[in-house]
């Protein structure tokens, strides 16, 4: 029946499944777009209207320098005169680097001191304490504490982004169900299978969720952590010199910029998380 | 040999958050054999789990050790493996790999081919091929319990545990499963201790069913020994005789432990008043008619015209609850089966003697034996007809019910075959049935016939289940029915209490004996708090004359006597003649020093001053030797040598009874 309906109607299969795609999906997309736009349209009247100082979403193409930003992302003229891809890239790799030195250090240290309730209860009070600090206030001490800016900016992403990272392996070791604790317990399973084959993929869910969480939390902290740190490639920085030479289009450009790299990175989790974790 | 585990003097603590500790079992001692498959039945927060985590060493006692052929047990280990209550399968691994995962690490000393080969036979044992490769999220409860089953056994455990490895499971799943692991257990000869609170569970699998007490401080009640031959089918055990005795016996258990919960919060201390020293006072009866005394006394005011302002009428389903009343200081009087205060005292119970006394005998007749409706189609109208039709049929198996060892229907019904040559507990069974079951049973052909009180011989001739072959006319006319008792350290500490207590009873005994009130009582004995049954099957004269038609003349009923001349005083005669017929039947040895037991149970003192005190000293009267309808006179002189005489008995044990120089001690 199925092949039959299929043969009648095959001149226009194309327009068939764009219907049949519409008729899922349309107000999946139809609704955000309605959003979007009504935003930006609000937003380009009250530029006009001269309400707010702030330029309008179609400075974006109508300013030259930031049309010339937008459609070369790639340029490179050396020094920190750069694209916006490099500026992002620059951004990313250091929280690349400070982002996997937190995993490593927010796991590892976060099984110990789910196993070793002792060790929790001395540490406990330095975690809470050290994960109030905002990552702002970090950048003074990390300045002086550390040779070069470079490695400050990476210890800033770390110290952000290690607290839920650590905090949520602590707590995923210690709900550990205490069936799985009997069955290791009775069939005297040795440290190492215990921690493989029972541990890691029982805290595995709490652990991701810390790591999506310390993601987002790094992104944010990287551009706080550039405009304070002048001088360096980075999209924080590019803000912060264009607010400094008035160029507010390209601080708009840029701020798109932040927002679609994080968006990307969490989705990034996201997936990275269901393709480890298919059940949850 | 050692037993292969050993449970010594074990008790468990745990610390309260205000700093208490509460104890949750106390003294359990408990020896498994190798191969035997014992269950742990009761209440919730009994402490089963705790107690089974220990033998699995995932918990230590507090108290005592738990040891394994030998060795004690300190830690967990594959010896002993576990099926948790809920899996506790990883559910990142699939089927193969939970097993893989237990034999990989615990047969290590295997080539990896024949582990291989364990893990594929033990898929196949629980059935489970089909599902090898499916994480347990993808399986069903029952499914997912196989393959806990199937880990367990794969690593070929000494001890398998097993905590309430069913109890999530619906009926039907339960039953296959159930099948399954009796049948894997026989096959491997596993030994295994199970959790349960399914009673027909722990009856299907079980060699033994170990009862726990309610917590705090947990102990084990009772050890059943489930008889039943192997192999078993699920279906089938049920038609085993014994079968719905030892499930009553577990119903019972727990049903009486709940009891008790209920007692021990409502038990208060004793409230002195009118000069006597407790008047609020709980007691026990078990409904028939001649409960009639102790229900008229409450309904027309004797209780509280003799200043006992709160009693409560405390109704037990059968005497065993009384027993266990009384023992357990629950109750502080009851109405008893006569012999059973004798039986209490020669430690009739579990061996233990326990004092018991009595001042007033309740009741008189009112029993007789019943056969099932099939025996009167084969002629039976009187015991030489039965002996003949029990000849004719000697393969099969017979069975009469009494509704407790020390009751005057055990004694009279085992004496009454014995007179006809019919030898108890070898030509015939005899088991113990509550009364309010007796119909049941019969008409569920579990039982032949039954001797009992009424109403349940009139009823069961009123619904065509069966009729009265005999009644205690015919046996021994006017014996003692129900009796006051009372235990001797409640006596001793409210003397005055008891007398005022004898009064209040003796008073309703005579107004029960006027055929004037006879209405009255019935109307009141048929209410729902006494025997709940229809009037018309209540009688406390003359029954219906259809009752005893089948022999060709009618003989006389035998009625209740509750009032009259020698009917309420405690007999010594009496008493004797049960002590004999316990000892006849094995049930109690005969104390050498017989004489001072019988001082010590009949109270004919607190009778006398009752008596006196209401002005009725005429009935205070001894009656003589006793006499029953085979024409044996029973010597009260030298009970040795009637013993000696009798042609048809058990093994019969001669034992000084040592009884404690009873104190006063308050209850």
């Amino acid at each position: 029946m199925v092949a039959k309906a299929g043969t009648r109607s095959s001149g226009n299969t194309f327009s068939e499944s764009m219907r049949s795609f519409w008729k899922k999906n349309g107000q999946g997309i139809l609704l955000p777009a309605i959003g979007i736009i009504s935003f930006l349209v609000i937003w380009q009247f009250l530029s006009s209207t001269g309400i707010t100082r702030l330029p309008a979403p179609s400075s974006i193409f109508t300013e030259k320098r930031t049309r010339e930003l937008l459609f070369y992302p790639f340029l490179d003229r050396g020094g920190l005169d750069k694209g916006l891809f490099w500026q992002t890239l620059a951004s990313l790799t250091r929280v690349a680097q400070g982002y996997t030195a937190a995993a490593i250090v927010g796991i590892g240290l976060g099984i110990l001191v789910g196993t070793k309730p002792k060790v929790n209860q001395a540490l406990d009070p330095i975690f809470q304490f050290l994960r109030m600090i905002a990552p702002l206030a970090w950048v003074p001490i990390t300045l002086i504490a550390l040779p070069n800016v470079q490695l400050a900016a990476i210890f800033v992403i770390f110290i952000t982004a290690v607290w839920p990272i650590l905090i949520n392996t602590t707590v995923g070791v210690q709900q550990i169900p205490q069936d799985y604790k009997n069955v290791a317990r009775v069939l005297k399973i040795s440290p190492r299978k215990y921690f493989l084959k029972i541990l890691i993929p029982s805290a595995l869910p709490y652990i991701f969720t810390g790591l999506r969480i310390a993601i987002g939390l790094a992104w944010l902290a990287i551009i706080a952590a550039e405009i304070v740190m002048s001088g360096v490639v980075g999209i924080g920085f590019f803000i912060w010199d264009a607010y400094q030479q008035n160029y507010v289009s390209e601080v708009i450009l840029a701020v798109i910029y932040i927002g679609a790299v994080g968006l990307m990175l969490d989705r990034l989790m996201a997936l990275l998380q269901r393709l480890i974790l298919p059940n949850q | 040999m050692s037993p292969f585990v050993a449970i010594e003097q074990v008790g468990k603590e745990f610390a309260l958050g205000s700093g208490e500790r509460y104890i949750a079992l106390k003294g359990i001692d408990l020896e498994i054999r190798k191969g035997e498959f014992v269950s742990l039945i009761g209440h919730s927060g009994c402490g089963k789990s705790t107690l089974l985590n220990m033998i699995a060493g995932l918990d230590l006692p507090s108290d005592g050790v738990v040891m394994l052929e030998g060795d004690r047990i300190s830690r967990p280990g594959p010896d002993r493996m576990v099926v948790f209550q809920n899996y506790s399968l990883l559910p990142w691994l699939t089927v193969r790999e939970n097993i893989a995962l237990a034999v990989d690490e615990v047969l290590a000393h295997l080539s990896k081919a024949e582990r291989y080969e364990i893990i594929e036979r033990n898929i196949d044992l629980v059935g489970l091929r089909h599902a090898a490769d499916k994480p347990p999220g993808q399986l069903s409860g029952g499914m997912k319990q196989r393959v806990s089953i199937a880990r367990a056994l794969s690593i070929r455990p000494k001890l398998l545990l097993l905590d309430e490895p069913f109890g999530a499971l619906d009926a039907l799943t339960r039953g296959n499963l159930q099948e399954q692991l009796m049948q894997i257990c026989e096959e491997s000869h596993v030994t295994a201790v199970m959790v349960t609170h399914d009673v027909d569970e722990a009856l299907l699998l079980s060699d033994r069913v170990v009862m726990l007490t309610n917590g705090p401080e947990s102990k084990i009640g009772q050890i059943l020994e489930v008889d039943i031959p192997r192999p078993r089918k699920r279906l089938e055990v049920i038609n085993h005789p014994s079968y719905y005795s030892m499930r009553s016996e577990i119903i019972y258990f727990l049903n009486q432990q709940k009891r008790i919960k209920q007692l021990r919060a409502r038990k208060k201390g004793a409230i002195a008043r009118h000069g006597l020293e407790k008047v609020n006072l709980e007691i026990g009866f078990v409904p028939l008619t001649a409960c009639a005394p102790l229900a008229v006394a409450q309904e027309k005011g004797f209780f509280t015209h003799h200043g006992l302002d709160e009693v409560s009428l405390v109704r037990e389903s059968s005497w065993r609850g009384i027993q266990d009343g009384i023992a357990g200081s629950y109750l502080d009087a009851a109405q008893m089966p006569s012999g059973m205060p004798v039986w209490l005292t020669l430690g009739g119970m579990d061996g233990k003697s326990l004092p018991i006394v009595t001042a007033l005998t309740l009741t008189r007749n009112g029993n007789a034996i019943t056969l099932d409706e099939r025996f009167l189609t084969q002629g039976v109208h009187t015991l030489s007809d039965l002996k003949r039709v029990l000849l004719e049929t000697a393969d099969k198996r017979h069975t009469f019910g009494v509704v407790h060892p020390a009751s005057m229907h055990n004694l009279l019904l085992r004496y009454w075959l014995a007179a006809g040559g019919i030898v108890p507990d070898q030509d015939v069974q005899v088991t113990t049935i509550p009364p309010a079951q007796m119909i049941s049973n019969l008409q569920a052909d579990s039982i032949d016939g039954y001797c009992v009180g009424e109403p349940w011989n009139v009823r069961a001739a009123v619904e065509g289940i069966g009729y009265t072959i005999a009644t205690d006319l015919e046996i021994f006319p006017g014996h003692p029915g129900k009796v006051l008792g009372v235990r001797e350290d409640w006596a001793q500490a409210y003397p005055n209490t008891h007398v005022a207590l004898v009064k209040a009873l003796l008073e309703a005994c005579r107004y029960c004996m006027d055929e004037a009130n006879h209405e009255e009582i019935r109307a009141i004995l048929s209410r729902k708090e006494y025997l709940g049954v229809d009037i018309n099957y209540i009688y406390l004269g003359d029954p219906n004359p259809m009752v005893c038609d089948v022999q060709e003349a009618p003989k006389e009923y035998a009625h209740h006597l509750f009032y009259g001349q020698g009917v309420n005083r405690p007999s010594r005669t009496e008493h004797l003649w049960m002590m004999t017929q316990m000892a006849r039947w094995g049930d109690t040895p005969f104390p050498r020093n017989w004489v001072e037991i019988l001082e010590r149970v009949c109270r004919v003192s607190v009778f006398s001053t009752a008596a006196r005190e209401l002005g009725l000293s005429e009935i205070t009267y001894s009656r003589g030797a006793i006499q029953l309808f085979d024409g044996v006179t029973f010597n009260t002189d030298d009970p040795i040598a009637y013993l000696n005489d009798l042609a048809i008995k058990h093994d019969v044990y001669m034992a000084d009874i040592h009884l404690d120089t009873a104190l006063p001690k308050a209850v």
